[in-house]
């Protein structure tokens, strides 16, 4: 493997993927995902997700060569199966190449992909994550995200995995807006607390 | 390296992206001609219509799905073509089964296929185990009919000895796999979660009799014996070992469909318990035989699926299993011996507490026990469980639960109102209440999301109940009876006996929050602030309940009856079960009021620092965190401001809230150190009883790491090594580690570390 960068290449570029891109990125970026993977995705899941969704997907480049450095792919879409249905995000896939690690890129690019559902009018932006994944998880969860819930053998290795969540804006159970966000404050339920 | 893998991936993209591959221009198509059969040239249509696309654009149906994207494969990669060869490498495996084996190599075969078949048991494919095996191969292909086709060398002929040993090991061990899939498959468990239970088109000797396969392994036996001189006696005894595992295992398997009584039942799994350990220690006389195991097997199966490497534990991992295994085999028969509802709840809780939890097999067999068409445990009918439970809960020697009330035929009579409301609602809550076994009976992260949807259910349970309880203490001219100083009151039985059961699951929602590592360490003080809130709840409660049950009694002792001593003990049975209810939500509250406050103070000290989260508030999080308590009527789901105006405490001091911590230990010692002299009886573990105190003892050792971190604490105050509000990064000479579940006394219990900082 490729020796860690002590320090980054001054400024690199972060740009949006777009279709364009597609024959000059798109085989970095299934190169740059598949190595942590032990199943390969098929060109078809790349491009699901890039041609529905090509607008929240960032790359970090190299400012010298405009090489792949970094990648983050997502989704946006209605989730219907709990009431009431949010637009719910979802962060496919991340990497950063190994030797660029530990200097922030992944979290610049999850921000700009948590910005561009945002400001789609995302509730909620969900993933999933290994449990021994620690770099990951230590990431979202710096940025506010919270394990939900975790899945038995969720991976074809055997491994489980945490559902991350976060919550954009507060959901109403009953699905209609909340005039004031008024919190409930009767105490009375309150008087059986411990102390 | 990644130079490599970019290229070789380039390489197959390429062929997609940057040389569409164009159709036309290549050799005619042949004319179709078929009777029927209109044919129309489209090649024009088509090519107008691509003509009106730009090279490189995408077109996408509006039904293509992710789960089709995923399915979706690439021809000529290897990772996804299962015909896809590296240069010079055959597609088949030449393997020649009919080569003579030594002894040392069938046993060097059979360790191996231990070793696979325990990681079918754990959750990986035939694929990836047992059907790399080429001697299964061959004993599997063509499909056997009868128990002489199967064999790995067809048609007639003499065979090597060590040929019958081999394949009487593998028809007995094929035929418990077939058995172990069909339960599995039968009961309720998650395809590739849990187990994977295809067998890709592989019969699993379906069509042969297991008393064949069990003379075939006794001749084998018999024929080891006969071999002694020759192969050596420690040879002999280690095949034959290994041929009565396969003996003993389907044994046990035919015993346990019978669901009798578990002395019976439990003979096969002494003997495997009994054989594994010197099947153990005869390992090293084997040769492994590395070629007789081979992915290219999967290219047979049906999948589409490449080649994926085998997965194999080593032995020492594979004993360890299997000794679990027989070891839950024989634990889990002891719940055949029913006696009360509770104490069956709490043999399900305690055993499937266990670390590692009992395989999927035991398990599904846990779930074949306990419920089959409303009966449980294969003799008590639901009702007599149900009416158990309530009478140890709620209603002892209750008119309600009196069995001749349903011989009422008067429709004015009383009693007939009541066998007819007992009857709805036994029926509306007997679902439920078999839900919650059989959610227990999952894998530890599905328990937790089974309870999330189980505390719903129970909400509306209770609500129905209650409306049986109003009709019925009409029925009864019930007078409201003064408790606890407060108003009148009815004693509601129906919908506190759900009250509690909805209670309690919401308490485990959170423990299992704590042993699933889903909290962050700053959430874990307001998660324990809330598990004491929710087992005071429970506690006050069962007070409840308590206080109507000792009024009833004092009735029947100002009136006694001919058979008031049989009431007595009914009234004593249920009076012990709330006592231990009480304590234990008392314990429970106490220690979770310990910890809480602790994890507040540490948080105080900046020992524990919340990362920045720019992108989301502590009362967003509150509302996913909460989401399957909020809606909840009772108790309800507290605010967000009360929620942290309760679990922060800015009013008490440090110190104090150190002190309270302290004490809160000893008054959970106090209800622990009872719970703990408690026998089985009184505390409603018969045939769990063991596992239950050993989860009590480690409550009571997580109590004094409390009071050790809360000492620790006080000493890095007192010196100086933490301050409230905290010190510069570098000042801080303490620091907070949280042992991981598996590493604490008890999952539940997620004591923090105070361990000084190495300079
Ligand atoms: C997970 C992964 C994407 C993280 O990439 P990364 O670029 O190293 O992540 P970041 O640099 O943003 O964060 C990592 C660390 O660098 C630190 N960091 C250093 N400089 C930083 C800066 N300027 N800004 C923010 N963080 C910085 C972070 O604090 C963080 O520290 P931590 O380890 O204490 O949490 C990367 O490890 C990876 O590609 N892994 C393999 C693929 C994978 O696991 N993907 C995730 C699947 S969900």
């Amino acid at each position: 493997m490729a020796a860690r960068v002590a320090e980054l290449p001054a400024e690199l570029k972060y740009i949006q993927y777009e279709h364009s891109l597609e024959s000059q990125y798109l085989p970095a970026i299934r190169a740059l995902i598949s190595k942590d993977l032990s199943e390969p995705y098929s060109i078809y899941v790349y491009r699901y997700f890039l041609y529905q969704w090509g607008h929240l997907c960032f790359m970090a480049l190299d400012p010298v060569d405009s090489s792949l450095i970094g990648v983050v792919i997502c989704k946006l879409e209605h989730h219907a199966s709990h009431s009431p249905p949010t637009r719910r995000g979802y962060i496919a896939m991340l990497a950063v190449a190994a030797p660029y690690r530990g200097h922030g890129v992944a979290t610049v690019l999850v921000k700009k992909a948590i910005d561009a559902m945002a400001q789609k009018n995302a509730d909620e932006v969900v993933l999933e994550t290994e449990e021994t994944n620690i770099p990951a998880m230590r990431l979202y969860e710096r940025l506010g995200f919270l394990r939900s819930k975790k899945l038995h053998r969720y991976y074809l290795n055997g491994n489980s995995a945490y559902r991350l969540v976060l919550l954009l804006r507060h959901i109403d159970p009953d699905g209609h807006e909340d005039p004031n966000g008024a919190a409930d404050l009767s105490l009375d339920d309150m008087d059986t607390a411990p102390r | 390296m990644a130079q490599e893998e970019a290229s070789v991936s380039q390489e197959f993209t390429g062929l997609s992206i940057d040389h569409p591959v164009y159709c036309y221009g290549q050799p005619q198509p042949p004319p179709v001609t078929s009777e029927g059969v209109i044919a129309i040239d489209i090649t024009r249509n088509f090519l107008d219509a691509a003509a009106t696309l730009e090279p490189g654009q995408l077109v996408k149906d509006g039904y293509f799905t992710l789960f089709e994207s995923v399915g979706a494969i690439e021809i000529m990669d290897p990772k996804m073509d299962s015909g896809c060869l590296a240069p010079d490498e055959s597609l088949d495996e030449d393997y020649d089964v009919t080569r003579p084996l030594l002894p040392a190599e069938v046993l060097g075969i059979i360790d191996q296929l231990l070793c696979l078949e325990m990681a079918w048991h754990l959750g990986y494919p035939l694929s990836q185990t047992l059907l790399t095996n080429v001697y299964i191969e061959a004993m599997l292909v063509p499909n056997p009919t009868t128990i002489k086709e199967a064999d790995f060398i067809r048609g007639e002929g003499p065979r090597d000895p060590m040929f019958i040993v081999l394949r009487a090991y593998c028809l007995g061990l094929l035929k418990a796999c077939l058995h172990v899939n069909e339960r599995i498959k039968y009961e309720h468990y998650y395809e590739e979660e849990d187990f994977v239970t295809t067998t890709y088109h592989r019969s699993l000797l379906e069509n042969i009799d297991d008393i064949e396969i069990r003379d075939e392994i006794m001749a084998a036996k018999r024929l080891v014996h006969s071999l002694r001189p020759k192969i050596s006696d420690e040879m002999a005894d280690a095949l034959s070992f290994r041929l009565e595992l396969r003996t003993a295992f389907l044994r046990a398997i035919e015993l346990a469909e019978l669901r009798s009584h578990w002395e019976s039942l439990s003979l096969p799994w002494s003997q495997m318990k009994a054989i594994w350990e010197p099947i153990n220690r005869s390992r090293h006389l084997g040769t492994p035989v590395p070629e007789a195991f081979s992915t290219k097997l999967q290219r047979r199966l049906a999948s589409t699926m490449p080649p994926r490497p085998i997965v194999q534990p080593s032995f020492e991992e594979t004993y360890e299993h299997f000794k679990k295994f027989f070891a839950d085999g024989i634990d889990l028969l002891k719940i055949l011996n029913y006696t009360d509802s509770q104490s069956l709840l709490n043999f399900v809780v305690t055993f499937q507490a266990q670390k590692p939890q009992p395989l999927v097999y035991i398990r599904t067999l846990l779930q074949w026990f306990l419920i089959q068409d409303m009966v449980v445990l294969g003799r008590v009918s639901i009702r007599q469980v149900l009416d158990d439970d309530l009478s140890i809960v709620a209603l002892p020697c209750s008119r309600l639960l009196d069995p001749a009330n349903d011989e009422v035929e008067a429709p004015h009579d009383t009693r007939f109102a009541i066998a007819h409301q007992m009857e709805l609602f036994r029926q509306r809550v007997a679902p439920s209440y078999l839900d919650i076994f059989k959610a227990l009976c999952q894998n530890r992260c599905r328990v937790r999301r089974a309870l999330c949807h189980a505390i719903q259910d129970w909400e509306t349970v209770q609500m129905d109940a209650e409306e049986i309880d109003q009709l019925l203490q009409v029925q009864l001219e019930e007078k409201p009876i003064t408790y606890d100083g407060s108003t009148p009151a009815y004693s509601i039985p129906l919908s506190s006996w759900a009250y509690l059961y909805k209670v309690r699951l919401m308490e485990w929602i959170v423990q299992l929050g704590f042993e699933l590592e889903t909290y962050q360490p700053d959430e874990m003080a307001g998660m324990y602030w809330y598990l004491s809130y929710l087992a005071k709840t429970r506690a006050k409660h069962a007070e409840r309940i308590k206080a109507f049950t000792v009024q009833r009694l004092n009735e029947l002792r100002a009136h006694p009856f001919s058979n008031t001593a049989a009431m007595e003990a009914t009234f004593t049975t249920s009076l012990s079960y709330l006592r231990a209810t009480i304590l234990d939500a008392t314990s429970t509250l106490e220690l979770a009021d310990a910890l809480s406050c602790l994890y507040t103070v540490l948080g105080r000290l900046r020992l524990i620092v919340p990362p920045p989260r720019p992108y989301s508030s502590d009362e967003l999080r509150y509302e996913i965190r909460m989401k399957p308590f909020a809606p909840i009527s009772l108790p309800r789901l507290p605010s967000y401001d009360n929620f942290v105006r309760l679990s922060a405490q800015h009013e008490t001091s440090t110190a104090g809230l150190l002190d309270f911590a302290q004490r809160a230990v000893v008054n959970a010692k106090m209800g622990y150190d009872v719970l703990g002299k408690m026998g089985e009886k009184e505390a409603f573990t018969a045939n769990a009883h063991e596992r239950w105190l050993a989860g009590i003892k480690n409550c009571n050792k997580s109590g004094i790491a409390i009071n050790i971190a809360v000492a620790a604490i006080r000493r890095a105050l007192e010196s100086g090594a933490a301050k409230e509000g905290g010190m510069a990064p570098g000042e801080q000479k303490v620091m907070v580690e949280l042992p991981k579940p598996a590493k604490s006394y008890h999952e539940w219990w997620i004591v923090p570390k105070i361990v000084e900082k190495k300079s």
